[in-house]
C-alpha cells in the first residue's frame, strides 16, 4: 500500500469515527432534550458563529501558543537528560530517584503553588504544561537509550566515533521514534491539564470559553470550544505523526 | 600481523548500573599469530569467549591482562585500519545503504562529495549500486551482509574482523558469502580474522584454524595449519583451484578440529565424549 493510500484511508477512518460520534450526539441530544445538551446543529451554528466573528481565533490562539511553549522549553531538556541517564549509569544514578519521586505526583494539584511561584501571569500556566510534558518525556528517553543495542553502538564505536558522534549518530536517530510516542500520549494529558490551567486567572483560552460560557448558561458556545479544544489536540496529533513521517523515513509503521 | 600475548579478558558480573566488582572472566591466556594477507579463523562452542577476543583485537574492550599486538604495536583503543563486521551486521536502520556503506568516512570528517565518490564504485562492486537508497531493513540478510562489507572497506582497512559474520544466513547464501569474501579478498590486500562456530566455515576460509574452548575462561588449545588454504597460492593472480571442500584432505581436516573441540571437555550441552 502507498503512503498516500495509507494516509487517505486514515483520514477516512477519523471523519468516519466523527460521523459516529456526531450521531451518537444527535441521538442523546433528542432523547434528553435538556438545555445542556444542544444537538450537534446548534453547536456546529455556535461554532460557526464564534470562528467568523474571531472569537474562537483569539481563544485556540492563546491555548495552542502556551501549548507550543510549554513542549518548546521541556521536550528538548527533558530528551536530553533522558537519553544521557539512559546512556550513564551515573548520571541515571541521579535522575532515577527523582523520575520515581516526579513522576507519579499528580502535578495538576500543584498549580496553586506555581501560581504562587509564578504569578498569574503566562509563565505559571505554561510551567504547569510542561511540567507533565517533561517527566513523561524525561522516563520514556531513558528508557529508550537504554534500550538501544549493544551492537549498534559497538559497531559505530569500531569505526572510531567519538562519544558525542554516538549519541547524535546511534543514540538520538535509535530513539526518536519512541519519543515522538511519549509526545504524542503526553500531548493529551497537557491538553486535559492545559484545560485546567486556563480556568483560573485569565480571559483567554479555550479553557477559559468553555468555563466562562457555562457560566453564562451559553451551552451551545460552551461545546463550540470544547470541539474547539479537541480540534486543537487532534491538531497536535497529527502534527507528531507529520513529524514522524519526515523525521523517521526508515520506521515502518502501519496504522 | 597480530599477534596474541597471554591475552585475558574478563567483564563485570550483573549489567550497567548495579555493576558489582566481581569480574567473570571470558578469555585467559590466549596466543595466537594470526598472518598478513591472510584468512584466519578462529573456531569453538558459543561462550567460549570468541567475541570477547574480537573486541579486544578491535581496541573496543581493554584486556584485563595479556595484550594484542598488530604490527607489533599493542591495541589501545580503536585503529582507523581495523574493521569489524559484527554478527547481526551493526547497521544503522535510520541510514539508507550508502549513508551505512559512507560512514566511516563521514566519521573521518569527508565532505559529501568526497564520500560518493569513494563509496560509489564499492557499492558497484559488491553490486549493491541499485540498492543505494535501501533503507538496511528492505534488504535481505546477503545483502546486508555485502553492506556491511562495503562499510568496513570503505575506511580501506588493512585488518578485517569478522564475528560470526554468515551465522545468520542460510545454508546457500552462506556459501555465496564464503566466495563473496574470497573474491574481496583477491581484490585487496587485506589480513582477515573470521570467528565462527562452524567448522566447515573454518576450514574452508582460513590458512590457519585455532580451536578455542573451555567457558569463562575459554582460551585457544590448538592450532591447524591449512596450506591449501595459503594466501600465496589462493590470492596470487591467475590462481585457480578446484574447490577444496571435495578433497579427501578438508574431510579429514573437518573431522580433526571436530575431534580437537570434542577432546577439549564439556561443551555447551554438557555432553563429553
Amino acid at each position: 500500500m502507498s503512503q498516500l493510500e495509507a494516509g487517505l484511508r486514515k483520514a477516512a477512518g477519523v471523519v468516519l469515527a466523527a460521523l459516529v460520534l456526531v450521531a451518537l450526539w444527535a441521538l442523546a441530544a433528542a432523547a434528553l432534550s435538556k438545555p445542556f445538551l444542544p444537538g450537534p446543529a446548534l453547536a456546529l451554528a455556535a461554532f460557526w458563529r464564534l470562528a467568523s466573528n474571531g472569537t474562537l481565533g483569539l481563544h485556540a490562539g492563546a491555548s495552542a501558543s502556551r501549548v507550543l511553549w510549554a513542549l518548546a522549553v521541556s521536550f528538548v531538556p527533558a530528551a536530553t537528560l533522558g537519553l544521557a541517564a539512559g546512556r550513564s549509569p551515573r548520571l541515571d544514578a541521579v535522575v532515577s530517584p527523582l523520575v520515581y519521586i516526579l513522576h507519579p505526583l499528580p502535578k495538576a494539584a500543584f498549580l496553586p503553588i506555581i501560581l504562587l511561584v509564578f504569578g498569574l501571569g503566562e509563565a505559571s500556566k505554561i510551567f504547569l504544561v510542561g511540567l507533565i510534558v517533561f517527566s513523561q518525556i524525561l522516563v520514556s528517553a531513558r528508557d529508550s537509550a537504554r534500550r538501544v543495542p549493544r551492537q549498534l553502538i559497538d559497531s559505530v564505536r569500531s569505526l572510531g566515533a567519538s562519544r558525542l558522534e554516538l549519541a547524535v549518530l546511534v543514540v538520538v536517530p535509535a530513539s526518536l521514534p519512541d519519543l515522538l510516542t511519549s509526545l504524542r500520549v503526553s500531548l493529551g494529558t497537557a491538553v486535559a491539564v492545559l484545560f485546567l490551567a486556563e480556568t483560573f486567572a485569565t480571559v483567554t483560552g479555550l479553557g477559559y470559553l468553555i468555563v466562562d460560557s457555562w457560566s453564562r448558561v451559553a451551552y451551545a458556545e460552551m461545546y463550540a470550544a470544547i470541539i474547539a479544544l479537541s480540534l486543537l489536540g487532534l491538531g497536535l496529533f497529527a502534527a507528531v505523526d507529520a513529524a514522524e513521517r519526515l523525521l523517521c523515513p526508515w520506521h515502518s509503521y502501519r496504522t | 600481523m597480530v599477534e596474541l600475548r597471554k591475552l585475558a579478558v574478563d567483564y563485570p558480573r550483573g549489567s550497567g548500573r548495579s555493576a558489582d566488582r566481581v569480574r567473570v572472566p571470558a578469555v585467559a591466556g590466549a596466543d595466537a599469530v594470526f598472518n598478513s594477507g591472510g584468512i584466519s579463523a578462529i573456531v569453538g562452542p558459543s561462550g567460549c569467549g570468541k567475541t570477547s577476543l574480537v573486541h579486544a583485537v578491535a581496541g573496543l574492550l581493554v584486556p584485563s591482562s595479556g595484550e594484542a599486538l598488530i604490527d607489533d604495536r599493542k591495541v589501545a583503543g580503536v585503529r582507523a585500519k581495523t574493521a569489524v563486521i559484527f554478527q547481526d551486521y551493526g547497521l544503522l536502520p535510520w541510514r539508507t545503504v550508502e549513508g551505512n556503506a559512507e560512514l566511516p568516512l563521514a566519521l573521518a570528517g569527508l565532505g559529501r562529495a568526497e564520500r560518493r565518490s569513494r563509496v560509489g564504485p564499492l557499492l558497484e562492486e559488491l553490486g549493491l549500486a541499485a540498492f543505494r537508497d535501501f533503507y538496511p531493513a528492505k534488504l535481505s540478510g546477503g545483502m546486508k551482509q555485502r553492506v556491511a562489507i562495503a562499510r568496513a572497506l570503505a575506511a580501506e582497512p588493512d585488518l578485517l574482523l569478522m564475528d560470526e559474520p554468515f551465522s545468520s544466513l542460510d545454508a546457500l547464501t552462506r556459501e555465496a558469502a564464503q566466495e563473496f569474501l574470497l573474491e574481496v579478498r583477491r581484490s585487496r590486500p587485506l589480513t582477515i580474522l573470521v570467528v565462527t562456530h562452524s567448522i566447515e566455515e573454518a576450514a574452508y576460509l582460513a590458512e590457519t584454524v585455532f580451536v578455542m574452548s573451555g567457558r569463562n575462561p575459554g582460551t585457544i588449545r590448538e592450532r591447524f595449519d591449512v596450506p591449501e588454504n595459503a594466501a600465496a597460492a589462493r590470492f596470487a593472480p591467475g590462481s585457480r583451484r578446484d574447490d577444496f571442500r571435495a578433497t579427501p584432505r578438508y574431510l579429514k581436516l573437518c573431522a580433526a578440529i571436530r575431534s580437537s573441540l570434542r577432546g577439549a571437555g564439556p561443551t555447551e550441552d554438557g555432553a563429553t565424549s
